[in-house]
């Protein structure tokens, strides 16, 4: 916090040394060759796919479990986004085989999300786009320290990865992102866009994820704690389904905690009545973008019913590094006790 | 060494910031809420949206103004590069407007009249320097033809006259009268368009109810394709505590512009555009003047450079055709963008002068 006030101290606010070393410090964290950082993680996606070369007439596969920017970068390139399905409730993230379903002459790029922190199949989809000479981009909002099956960095797998630094994630200063890639050209691209993107950071908000960064790794190893703890107490919860297994949870940045509801019908009253009798505030991610008006008239090519079947079932749990064992007891008894009034 | 911008920050501004940092609150919360009140009190303004930065604001007043594909924008020949990739991605055509003249770097409302058709959409006005380009004529050419008058106010933070077309953007950027740090503003009288100028800077989603069929009734929809083009709090922190005293800065800019006129205007070889008049009501975001000719004016920058003083030529960004555009061409070609700040003292102005009379007297 002192390094970013120090910047607005210095009157000299512009990106500049303060941005090259906090993407500096990014490329060491993830063991990538460039990070770019920009204005959002939105602006990332967008100049990741004009990088790679999406234009109009081409196809990029997404999740449409998701939230609705990494299908918006793709139309802002004129290109149409392309829904692949996701796994199911247990690995709410694209899955390999209905991706090689939906692949054309005209796909461009994949993009995965990394869902809540959790590796998506990134090795596998990796392998696929490879042999079939399409980009893989990960969508690395949730996940700026959590790492695949095989090791590696999230966001370090694909040709480009896309970070955010927006408020309530895991590294955050308000408004920000970064893209992470081996690709010179790529990174020179996003360095120095045509004019008319806005896809500027500044550097009061580098310096702040500069010092930010320094304490991450305590950060996230606090939030897998806390999400094996909340694992322990659900399992005892009848009616809750829990993505991913305990052993992926010290590889994920534990963004949030997902559970998915074993009867969709429960999740608004669930929701309801957390809120209103408990006083727990929980959130949707996310409503399937395929059902947004915005996306209505693109029928998904191939039905979608494990994505349905999430949003319709998912609750996010409070999920913050300073939470206490009393507020995580007090959520998992909210959630208990609205399931047992809906009738389970 | 003497820089093109330069801001000077208080302890009450870090403060300001800090404290939005320790409240813990970052995302768009009430300090946005009160700049943009602030904001639209001090321009004069009905309605005015906070935005990630100026690009930002010309994008979503062009696709507020119904700007897409089949369209014409007209725009100066001068205007930000950004105007013109921001046509052009929406899928309409930029039509570039001759300027007044060397003197005058406004469109020239006689060409818009010649280059109006029933395909524009727009017309983009640039404040250019932070001189207000007078808007009744060009508001008179659209009038009643569904034609929206956009404004690109980055250099002309609270000029009189500035904000009475249908959409005008502001710059909040590192090298502006204003800053948040990165930013930008949209005000406009219009509700509908700062509706959707509002609903389009974070991805068009609605928090309403929206399908209750589905059973979604706490979730959310997504009406278009939509942005994130938002400010945060810690830079609305800064951009807020800033405003009060913008006027001071406004009139330390201009005191120095007229120490400019002063001392170039008397040397021949040095044409410095706009008057006395036009000086009182602008609000000086940047300064230029021209020179005889593109040899000349390159000679002047490179004695700045070795007396490590900044300047920009104007055709930095490329050149225009010069029979289609004559005016704005030789501006091009004749201009050079010299230091203007609000830590410029009178002695760095004649430190400026001095190379530059150094240099045309050859």
């Amino acid at each position: 916090m002192d390094a970013a006030l120090d910047v607005v101290r210095s009157g000299d606010l512009g990106a500049g040394e303060a941005t090259a070393a906090f993407e500096e410090a990014f490329a060491a964290h993830l063991g990538v060759r460039h990070v770019v950082a920009v204005a959002s993680c939105t602006t990332a996606l967008h100049l990741a796919l004009l990088g790679l070369g999406v234009g109009p007439g081409d196809e990029v596969i997404v999740p449409s479990y998701t939230f609705v920017a990494t299908a918006a970068a793709v139309r802002y390139c004129g290109a149409e986004p392309v829904f692949a399905d996701v796994v199911g409730p247990r690995a709410p993230s694209l899955d390999p085989e209905r991706v090689a379903a939906l692949l054309t002459p005209r796909t461009r790029a994949v993009i995965c999300v990394h869902f809540a922190g959790y590796a998506a199949a990134v090795h596998e989809l990796r392998a696929l786009c490879d042999a079939h000479g399409a980009a893989l981009v990960e969508d690395a909002a949730h996940a700026p320290a959590a790492r695949s099956t095989r090791g590696a960095a999230l966001g370090s797998v694909g040709a480009v990865g896309c970070f955010s630094l927006f408020t309530n994630k895991v590294l955050s200063v308000g408004e920000g992102g970064m893209l992470s890639t081996d690709d010179p050209a790529i990174a020179a691209f996003a360095r120095s866009p045509p004019p008319g993107f806005g896809a500027r950071i500044d550097d009061p908000r580098s310096a702040l994820a500069s010092s930010r960064l320094g304490g991450l790794t305590a950060d996230v190893a606090h939030r897998r704690r806390l999400t094996h703890r909340y694992r322990a107490l659900l399992a005892d919860v009848e009616g809750v389904t829990l993505p991913f297994a305990a052993a992926d949870v010290d590889d994920s940045s534990c963004y949030v905690m997902p559970v998915m509801l074993e009867d969709p019908a429960l999740q608004v009253g669930v929701r309801t009545g957390m809120s209103r009798r408990h006083a727990v505030q929980t959130s949707l991610l996310y409503p399937a973008i395929h059902e947004f008006t915005a996306y209505r008239d693109r029928r998904p090519r191939l039905p979608l019913p494990q994505t349905e079947r999430c949003a319709r079932s998912e609750i996010t749990l409070p999920l913050f590094p300073h939470m206490t064992p009393g507020q995580q007891d007090r959520v998992v008894t909210a959630l208990d006790d609205e399931l047992r009034r809906a009738g389970r | 060494m003497i820089d093109l911008t330069a801001v000077r920050t208080t302890e009450g501004d870090v403060r300001a910031v800090a404290d939005c940092y320790a409240s813990g609150w970052l995302t768009m919360g009430p300090r946005t809420t009160q700049l943009e009140a602030a904001f639209a009190a001090a321009t004069g303004a009905d309605h005015a949206v906070a935005l990630s930065s100026g690009t930002a604001a010309l994008h979503l007043a062009l696709q507020a103004a119904g700007v897409g594909p089949g369209d014409d924008v007209l725009l100066p020949a001068l205007a930000h590069p950004a105007v013109d990739g921001l046509v052009r991605r929406l899928g309409a055509t930029p039509v570039a407007c001759d300027v007044v003249g060397p003197l005058d770097h406004g469109i020239d409302p006689a060409d818009v009249a010649r280059r109006l058709t029933p395909a524009t959409r727009a017309v983009v006005v640039d404040h250019r320097w932070g001189y207000p380009v007078a808007l009744p004529p060009l508001a008179a050419l659209l009038r009643g033809r569904g034609m929206a008058l956009i404004e690109d106010a980055a250099h002309a933070v609270l000029a009189a006259g500035v904000g009475g077309g249908d959409l005008t953007c502001w710059s909040l950027s590192a090298t502006k009268q204003l800053v948040a740090g990165e930013g930008g503003v949209v005000t406009t009288p219009h509700a509908h368009h700062a509706d959707r100028v509002r609903s389009l800077r974070s991805h068009a989603m609605t928090s309403v109810t929206w399908d209750r069929h589905r059973g979604h009734a706490e979730s959310y929809d997504v009406v278009e394709v939509g942005f994130n083009y938002r400010i945060d709090e810690p830079r609305a922190a800064l951009a807020l505590h800033r405003l009060p005293r913008l006027a001071d800065a406004l009139a330390h800019r201009r005191a120095r512009v007229r120490d400019y006129r002063l001392r170039l205007g008397a040397l021949d070889g040095v044409l410095v555009p706009y008057d006395e008049e036009a000086v009182a009501r602008g609000t000086h975001g940047a300064f230029g003047v021209l020179f005889a000719d593109r040899g000349a004016r390159d000679a002047v920058a490179t004695a700045l450079t070795a007396a490590r003083i900044a300047s920009t030529p104007l055709d930095a960004d490329g050149d225009v055709d010069p029979r289609a555009l004559p005016h704005a061409s030789a501006v091009r070609e004749r201009g050079l963008r010299l230091p203007l700040h609000e830590v410029l003292g009178p002695e760095d102005v004649e430190r400026v002068c001095s190379v530059v009379a150094g240099a045309v007297a050859g």
